[in-house]
């Protein structure tokens, strides 16, 4: 699994920092208004063609750009019931912090877990390469956490049952 | 725009439809048939390639000319299919060579077609394909995948 | 005063308004007559007779104590009465554990002597307790409201039953965990809840299990206790993971926090040389 982890991670830091070419757009549809045309989706010259990195059926990066603004939204591995279960928690846990995480998407786009809204404002703010960085860790991690969280349930649990029936003897 | 019943917008002469959009990067479409008459033969030549272990024709061969345009749904499927075979056929250890010999044209064809082949898991290897992904940034750079980005020429 | 505890059962502690010396104590409990018709009555008599009065209004039992005459000592006394809910629960599983010994001493099983034995400690989750031929069996029925608890626990009692099978737990009593479907014994039934976040545990206790006086009193006050274990647990663990994602998040929010070039607080100087900021 892990040998693919890498070239997986590669490609989307490729894609995303090939895709992270934002400027400042207005609206063309009402006057002075600036949107992410990303989530707007009204003047389709703007759009750009989505791009879709997959690892495995469950793992998948969905990147969406257009003149202003970058939408990745991500799939996370979920390959049970506990690990659906923790992903779930956790992602709610994050958006519900969306406020500080200033590109994280409040709303994960349907499909996938977590979204992120990259605009132009938050390119112009911070160093590219340094978003890009984040995101990638950000996949990293929340494996990683997810699968450790897994093993400490188990863990224990393994402890609690044991020490319960011991009483038994 | 809510409280708006109708998208009065979608009624503005000046907006630019789908179509327009299409029409002005890929120009007037082919007829049907011809497109898919194209695709199957070209599936043909490909699987003949391959049978003679001629990969790298193969390949080339499976990127020339593919079908643009809206209405080619089926076509699209078919030629991304043939693309698929011949990729899967590579061993990864090959894949720089091959990738180096592709004209710039074919490499950008290529990456279209590894995105659209990753955007269906269920059916491709992924992990075949991220390493091409791999090998082809390395050697195209992200222009390329700049251009796939922005190309309404979609496969 | 009022007092509480686990599984929906309250208390009522309160001094006569007639007279300071004599204290009441009355517990109610939702399940309390289902428990009376398995025999908490002639237990709660072995523990509590020389207390026990008639129930006070709106309660399902009552024991009054004179101060100044409590009858024993009063630390002892304190930590019988605290065991009241206990007790009162104990009945259906002495009545169960009995029964089968009565039958294997007697070397002779008549089947129609099973009885199974139900009550309805909470709201849609229950404890069937039944003897059988060569043990007795104590089955939880247990109803998870989030999904989050159900998947949890799945993976809790899972462990128990894995847990069983390990050398050095050999005596414990047999756990058999099934999700959504009723176990054999119960099946029949009515009024058994079919949804996602119905579960069954059942423990399977053996004769030596419940052998002697203290070794039954244990296994009793064990079994008692097995839903709040669990759900202390499940909780426990629910918490642990929220402290963890705290700090995955706060680890997160630096990355990002890096992401932001340093602006770098420029100090303008006047003329003079001294500095100021604009405010």
């Amino acid at each position: 699994m892990s040998n693919t982890l890498r070239p997986y991670l590669n490609a989307v830091r490729q894609t995303l920092t090939a895709a992270m070419c934002l400027e400042n757009f207005s609206s063309q549809v009402a006057e002075r208004h600036n949107k992410p045309e990303v989530e707007v989706r009204a003047s389709k010259e703007v759009l750009l063609n989505p791009v879709v990195i997959s690892r495995n059926d469950k793992e998948r990066v969905l990147i969406e750009t257009s003149v202003n603004s970058l939408r990745v939204s991500i799939a996370i591995k979920q390959a049970d019931e506990i690990e659906r279960i923790l992903a779930h928690k956790f992602t709610r846990f994050l958006t519900q912090r969306a406020e500080s995480f200033v590109i994280l998407r409040r709303k994960p786009i349907e499909g996938y877990d977590i979204s992120f809204l990259i605009t132009n404002a938050h390119t112009e703010q911070m160093y590219k390469h340094k978003l890009v960085d984040f995101i990638i860790q950000f996949m990293e991690e929340v494996d990683k956490e997810i699968s450790e969280m897994k093993l400490s349930l188990n863990a224990r649990a393994r402890i609690v049952s044991e020490s319960y029936l011991s009483q038994f003897n | 725009m809510a409280f708006r019943k109708i998208d009065i917008d979608a009624l503005e002469e000046d907006a630019f439809g789908e179509d327009e959009i299409d029409f002005q990067e890929i120009g007037e479409l082919r007829p049907l048939a011809d497109v898919e008459a194209q695709v199957n033969s070209r599936a043909q030549e490909v699987r003949s390639l391959l049978q003679r272990g001629n990969t790298s024709g193969a390949l080339s061969t499976s990127l020339q000319n593919p079908p643009y345009g809206a209405p080619f749904h089926a076509a699209k499927a078919r030629n991304t299919q043939t693309v698929m075979e011949v990729l899967n056929s590579i061993k990864v250890a090959d894949v720089p060579q091959l990738v180096k010999s592709l004209s710039p044209e074919e490499q950008d064809v290529l990456m279209k077609y590894l995105y659209a082949g990753m955007a269906a898991p269920e059916q491709n290897n992924s992990g075949h394909l991220l390493a091409w992904h791999e090998k082809l940034t390395e050697v195209a750079g992200q222009g390329c995948i700049v251009r796939v980005i922005t190309d309404r020429r979609t496969v | 005063m009022s007092i509480v505890d686990f599984d929906g059962v309250s208390y009522h502690l309160a001094t006569l308004d007639d007279n300071d010396a004599k204290l009441n104590l009355s517990i109610r409990w939702k399940c309390w007559h289902e428990l009376v018709q398995y025999g908490a009555v002639d237990v709660l008599k072995r523990e509590y007779s020389r207390w026990i009065i008639d129930p006070e209004h709106g309660y399902d039992f009552t024991l009054q104590f004179d101060l100044d005459n409590i009858g024993g000592d009063p630390e002892d006394v304190i930590r019988r009465v605290s065991l009241l809910k206990r007790n009162a629960m104990a009945a259906p599983f002495e009545r169960a554990f009995d029964a089968q010994s009565l039958a294997e001493q007697e070397d002779h099983w008549d089947p129609s002597s099973s009885q199974l034995m139900t009550i309805h400690y909470r709201d849609g989750e229950a404890i069937y307790v039944q003897n059988q031929q060569d043990r007795v069996t104590v089955i939880f029925s247990t109803l998870f409201k989030e999904e989050t608890d159900r998947v949890f626990a799945k993976v809790f009692l899972q462990e128990f039953v894995d847990a069983r099978k390990k050398p050095h737990l050999q005596n414990a009593p047999q756990v058999i965990y099934s999700h959504r479907e009723p176990p054999l014994e119960i099946r029949h039934v009515p009024g058994l809840l079919d949804s996602e976040s119905q579960g069954y545990i059942t423990f399977v206790l053996f004769p030596r299990n419940y052998a002697a006086g203290a070794v039954r009193e244990e296994t009793i006050s064990r079994i008692q206790i097995f839903r709040d274990y669990l759900h202390y647990h499940i909780k426990c663990s629910k918490a642990y993971m929220h402290s963890r994602m705290r700090a995955r998040v706060s680890d997160f929010l630096k990355v990002l926090n890096r992401a932001k070039p340093e602006i770098q607080a420029s100090e303008k100087k006047l003329a003079s040389g001294r500095a100021f900021r604009r405010v």
